[in-house]
């Protein structure tokens, strides 16, 4: 069996993950969330409005209030986890919490590149025939999220004993 | 509806957010379709062509302490029903929940249930 290398690997004896990623998808990272932050910052491209979603579909004025409520501390969860992402990007192994702050960026990013391709059920992305650049960032990051989930399954192991 | 009051009641569960979201749930969990009936709001998850199914299962376990069994089931209800019900409590309760499920990226939504 050949062996496949992994973006991530758990290790849970320190609660830590590896960060197994080349340089250049480092730096691809780095890239893509600087421009991130400024598009959340900026608040204004239609695509975010993905990141927001609505609690109250029935009733509008209860969910106004909700969004007026959680808007600022949502922005601000994403900004943290960009600012750990950043921080983290260049250690070969980083905490299981800062690693689920990577976690979110990766899912956000997806969110909004997702939301911007108009992605639907439909869509099956095949690597080998894709030319587009966000279509490409899009299922690369597909790629890392699903390693990521496999690399920190380990933190949820509790859960199963019971 | 929208007074002071309740606005800080609200925020407290802001401010509750710990920031080892683990550790935070486990007694509403299991209690949650007992005390349906007395805390009628529900928390409802619904498919999304974007969020992968891992990831769903994922997010699931992680906030709710769900065994992967239970999570996998949820999200499989997701993905072929179009929505499932993750939670239930009072209205606070499913309001933190909800924004959590936000925070993770999950298309959540929450309603009085009618069944009750």
């Amino acid at each position: 069996m050949s062996e496949v290398v992994h973006a991530f690997l758990g290790r849970p004896d320190l609660n830590q993950v590896e960060i197994r990623l080349d340089s250049e998808s480092r730096e691809v990272l780095l890239g893509l969330v600087k421009q991130f932050r400024s598009m959340l910052i900026d608040d204004s491209d239609q695509s975010l409005e993905r990141l927001y979603p609505p609690a109250y579909t029935k009733d509008s004025e209860l969910n106004d209030e909700y969004e007026d409520l959680v808007h600022d501390d949502l922005l601000k969860e994403k900004l943290e986890s960009i600012d750990v992402l950043e921080k983290t990007i260049w250690l070969e192994s980083i905490e299981l919490e800062d690693f689920f702050a990577w976690m979110q960026v990766i899912n956000s990013l997806r969110l909004v590149l997702g939301t911007r391709l108009n992605v639907s059920e439909e869509d099956e992305f095949d690597f080998e025939k894709i030319h587009d650049p966000e279509q490409t960032l899009f299922v690369w990051l597909a790629l890392l999220l699903e390693e990521a989930v496999t690399a920190s399954n380990f933190s949820l192991e509790d859960f199963n004993k019971r | 509806m929208g007074d002071f009051g309740e606005v800080v009641a609200h925020r407290s569960w802001i401010a509750m957010m710990n920031p080892s979201p683990i550790e935070t749930i486990e007694p509403a969990v299991e209690e949650s379709s007992e005390v349906k009936h007395d805390q009628p709001w529900i928390v409802i998850v619904w498919n999304d062509p974007i969020n992968l199914m891992s990831y769903v299962s994922f997010v699931l376990q992680k906030l709710f302490g769900y065994s992967k069994e239970k999570a996998d089931k949820l999200m499989l209800e997701v993905h072929h029903q179009g929505r499932a019900v993750v939670s239930a409590g009072n209205r606070e309760r499913a309001e933190f929940d909800v924004f959590r499920l936000h925070g993770h990226g999950l298309w959540a939504t929450m309603e009085k249930d009618s069944s009750s």
